[in-house]
């Protein structure tokens, strides 16, 4: 018997909603078959079965709103007890008692000899661990394998930890999840280095400063190269906020992707020492370059944006100041220096900000990073993003200029270096040759980490892009 | 002069393991004893009591057969040979004994014979040999308390006055036994006594027996003995022994109790001769170690009763254990909250943890649940309804930290409270432990369910 559950999927995605089933009840599936489709507040995702066998019951109907941990279908594999396609025993455990209310299964169960259930169940979840997290990352393994140590992300990362089963008493386990500790993070004293409780009051007392801090835990993991963004990330305190009733005013609750954002933006500025360089790019000759291959492009069926030019210019940066395309591990106390260019560029959406990123943007052309751009924006807007397309940045780009604003402050996408905010296109009366003329003027706003590079780097990094820019020809020829 | 990695002076239960573990270390060890290996556990103590238990249920069993159909024609005939009780206790312990000599045996380890002595942290004598070690455990145990009691030296000498050693080795069953104290040895030797028909009476100080047990298992356990016929005279002050008659007074009047024979049960002492020269730190309950046995002289460790932690051959043994390992660099300890004890009386106690009342002052914010053994079908079937399971658990978690079995197999049960308690379990997880049926182990289960909720087996008014 397979139960399969909404796993947990990372950034921060809580609850959905079952936006379509494949299969009725009697169905039979196919191992891969994709069960149902869940909306979330950040992404589609098709969960496909992680068994072969005869659907035996949709738990829950089109249109339902479904958490974190809910089975949503049964998969009758012809197994014996109850496997799932979330990690740990003790998800399974806690299974057995919620799933009372589902006595076909619970029979079915009990039925098998005690000896057997339990190897079973265990060697069971090993594998199925695996599946589910293919199966909640969908194509990710595919479209991943070309890049080694990129980010599978967070929806890759997250479950993989989980496999390793943490011995823990249950008084232990308890008071982790009571305590905000994570169990997997703490070095267990007992037999076999099984956590005791003792060790989860070490734990908790140690972190105690950082609680507030530790939330935003499940995006943040999305570091492409494992920095530890658990523990020790952020090590800052900060107060929580009260606000109290005011007259003229309304309380809405934060959805998801607001908290997420929060949460991801509190990390990045409790954790990283921004310090910002602006610059003005002469773009007149880019302004004409484009609108001369605006036209080719839409014969192309692409939508020719600025954003290509400047991804292409950053990109090109990068590669001579890799520090800005570098993460910290502070366990480890590393520079990590990726050798990927996997451009985030946010997007503004009805919902709120969204950060799809572009896998491998050093590798395609100004017309293939313009179809992916407009792809990409277009789906983030929809809510048709898949998870892997959210996470493994290593450089981000924000393009405030879209509405209007020239300078900016932009916070860096933990745990990347740094984030180029780009500000519209004015036309400016500028001097060249000791005389005023028109030109089309880009304002540009780096935001580093000033741990991994300094000011004078940065500030070169602004000189090189600005440089490619205001030469488109030199640009293409890079 | 032998040159040994580790000597053990002591080959009790806790002597014998430390020297057997330090062997499977990888030491060369010896291990000093001047009696017979297996200390008083095996020769004087457990063992031959729960031998001596076995014959005196088997007595009581058939005593009241008729109720389990079973008719004896003359219950007269029903005789009990008190030469063959010995014997047979005799034969059961020389096998064990002679079991564990083979497992030192086996373990390479060199015995001496004799009482050692120490000359410095490194020697110790015996006899004619001199051996020297890195590392000294010392386990050489406790003896009887006799307690300075005016007419008590000649009584001893008379040979009315015996103790546990004593106790196990008459000649004839005598027709009637005053016991001095309410312990756990006290309320064994009450019951065995008292089975096989001799009249016991108990004569206990404070204004209990069995002080440190929860209110409900001393309670269960006096009222059981006093309706089997055992009589016990709590605050009561032994003013005199003269022969076979102990004078006492007892709420205020002067009584006394004329009896064949006077078991001595007040407490055991540490012995510490032949270590003096090592200036071992001792407190007034015995050798003072640290959590890995070791004392304040580097390299000398002290397990079992001389150290008075607890007095329990199987603390003992853990004990030795930690020793060993210790000397091995493996720095492990015991957690005497989570150690188990057990009284054979029938029925049978088994206790871990907690109290009630010690949770209580400890300031665990406390949870009990009691289940009696009168709702389970097992205990029924098997005519001994007596008792209970009481669980202890701090609501915070629901963590188990005390449970107190009375039944007449309690000290086999209470070793899966034991386990619970080692992993730090709860409640929640002895319920939802499936246990099997009919056995009286579902009766801890229940009474996880009623700490949880409601037991099922029962009906809660």
């Amino acid at each position: 018997m397979f139960h399969v559950k909404f796993a947990d999927i990372g950034e921060g995605i809580h609850e959905g909603v079952l936006l379509k089933l494949f299969f009725n009840e009697g169905d039979s599936v196919k191992e891969g078959d994709s069960l149902f489709t869940l909306e979330t507040d950040k992404v589609n995702a098709e969960i496909p079965s992680p068994a072969t066998g005869t659907l035996k019951r949709n738990k829950f109907k089109v249109g339902a709103k479904v958490h974190v941990g809910d089975v949503i279908v049964i998969v009758d594999d012809g197994e014996p007890g109850i496997r799932s396609n979330m990690e740990e025993g003790e998800v399974i455990s806690e299974d057995e008692t919620s799933g009372q209310a589902d006595n076909s299964s619970q029979k079915d169960a009990s039925a098998q000899p005690n000896s057997q259930l339990t190897p079973d169940a265990d060697v069971a979840l090993e594998s199925v661990v695996e599946k589910g997290s293919t199966a909640v990352v969908g194509e990710i393994e595919i479209s991943d394998a070309v890049i080694p140590s990129s980010g599978e992300g967070s929806a890759v990362s997250e479950p993989s930890r989980a496999t390793t089963k943490v011995l823990a008493t249950p008084v232990a386990r308890k008071m982790a999840k009571d305590l905000g500790v994570d169990i997997s993070t703490v070095k267990g004293t007992g037999p076999q280095g099984r956590v005791m409780k003792a060790d989860i009051q070490a734990a908790a007392d140690t972190k105690a400063p950082s609680d507030g801090a530790k939330a935003p835990s499940a995006d943040t993991s999305n570091s492409s190269v494992g920095v530890s963004s658990g523990q020790g990330g952020a090590g800052h305190a900060y107060p929580k906020t009260t606000v109290p009733e005011l007259d003229r005013s309304e309380r809405v609750p934060m959805t998801m992707l607001r908290k997420t954002i929060a949460a991801n933006m509190s990390l990045s500025k409790f954790t990283i020492p921004h310090t910002a360089v602006m610059d003005e790019a002469d773009v007149t000759e880019l302004v004409t370059f484009r609108g001369e291959a605006k036209a080719l492009a839409t014969s192309e069926g692409v939508k020719l944006t600025y954003l290509a030019f400047f991804i292409k210019a950053v990109i090109a940066g990068l590669k001579t100041y890799k520090g800005l395309n570098a993460s910290i591990d502070e366990t480890a106390e590393e520079i990590v220096y990726k050798h990927f260019y996997n451009i985030g560029i946010a997007v503004d959406t009805p919902d709120g900000l969204m950060v799809p990123v572009i896998k491998d943007a050093d590798r395609m052309s100004i017309f293939e990073l313009a179809a992916h751009i407009e792809d990409l924006s277009t789906r983030a807007r929809n809510k048709t993003l898949k998870l892997d397309e959210l996470s493994g940045g290593t450089f981000t780009i924000t393009n405030y200029g879209a509405v209007g604003a020239s300078f900016g402050v932009p916070v860096i996408k933990h745990p990347e270096a740094g984030i180029l905010g780009v500000g519209a296109i004015v036309k400016k009366p500028v001097v060249v040759d000791d005389e005023i003329v028109i030109r089309s003027i880009l304002p540009l706003s780096l935001s580093f980490d000033h741990r991994i590079i300094d000011g004078a780097d940065a500030g070169r990094f602004v000189g090189h892009v600005k440089k490619l820019l205001e030469n488109p020809h030199f640009l293409l020829m890079n | 002069m032998k040159t040994y990695d580790v000597i053990v002076v002591g080959g009790g239960p806790g002597g014998y393991v430390a020297a057997i573990k330090a062997s499977q270390l990888g030491s060369k060890v010896a291990l000093i004893e001047g009696d017979r290996i297996g200390g008083v556990c095996l020769n004087y103590g457990c063992i031959p009591t729960k031998t001596l238990l076995r014959s005196a249920k088997l007595y009581q069993d058939l005593m009241i057969s008729e109720s389990f159909g079973i008719d004896i024609e003359n219950l007269s005939d029903v005789k009990i040979n008190w030469d063959n009780l010995m014997k047979r206790k005799d034969t059961v312990v020389n096998k064990i004994v002679g079991g564990v000599e083979q497992l030192v045996k086996y373990n390479k380890i060199d015995v001496f014979k004799g009482y050692g002595h120490a000359t410095d942290a490194h020697t110790v004598v015996v006899g004619e040999e001199t051996l020297s070690a890195k590392n000294l455990i010392l386990a050489t145990g406790s003896s009887v308390l006799i307690p300075s009691i005016p007419g008590i030296d000649d009584a001893v000498t008379a040979g009315y006055v015996i103790d546990s050693t004593g106790a196990i080795k008459l000649p004839k069953q005598p027709n009637s036994i005053t016991i001095l104290g309410g312990g756990v040895i006290a309320i064994e030797f009450a019951t065995l006594f008292n089975s096989l028909g001799t009249k016991v009476t108990i004569l206990q100080r404070s204004d209990t027996i069995l002080k440190n047990l929860d209110a409900d298992v001393r309670t269960t356990i006096q009222r059981h003995l006093t309706d089997t016929g055992v009589e016990i005279v709590t605050n009561s002050s032994i003013s005199r022994v003269d022969n076979g008659t102990v004078h006492y007074t007892h709420e205020g009047k002067e009584l006394s109790v004329t009896s064949d024979i006077i078991l001595a049960s007040l407490g055991r002492t540490p012995n510490l001769k032949g270590f003096e020269p090592l200036g071992i730190k001792v407190d007034k309950r015995g050798v003072v170690v640290d959590e890995h046995m070791q004392t304040n002289v580097k390299g000398v460790y002290a397990i079992g009763d001389m150290c008075g932690k607890m007095m329990l051959a199987h603390v003992a043994s853990a004990e030795g254990i930690v020793a060993a390992e210790a000397i091995h660099g493996d720095k492990t300890s015991i957690n005497y909250h989570k150690v188990p004890s057990c009284i054979y009386s029938f029925p049978e106690v088994g206790v871990i943890g907690y109290s009630e009342e010690a949770a209580i002052e400890a300031g665990y914010d406390v949870g009990t649940s009691m289940f009696p053994l009168s709702a389970n079908g097992k205990a029924v079937a098997e005519g001994e309804t007596t008792g209970f399971v009481k669980i202890v658990h701090d609501k915070k978690y629901g963590e188990v930290i005390g449970v107190h079995i009375v039944a007449s197999h309690a000290t086999d049960m209470i070793a899966e409270a034991a386990v619970s308690m080692e992993l730090e379990g709860t409640i929640y997880d002895i319920a939802k432990t499936v246990h099997p049926h009919p056995t009286l182990s579902e009766i801890v289960m229940e009474a996880a369910h009623g700490a949880v909720d409601k037991p099922i087996h029962i009906i809660k008014r």
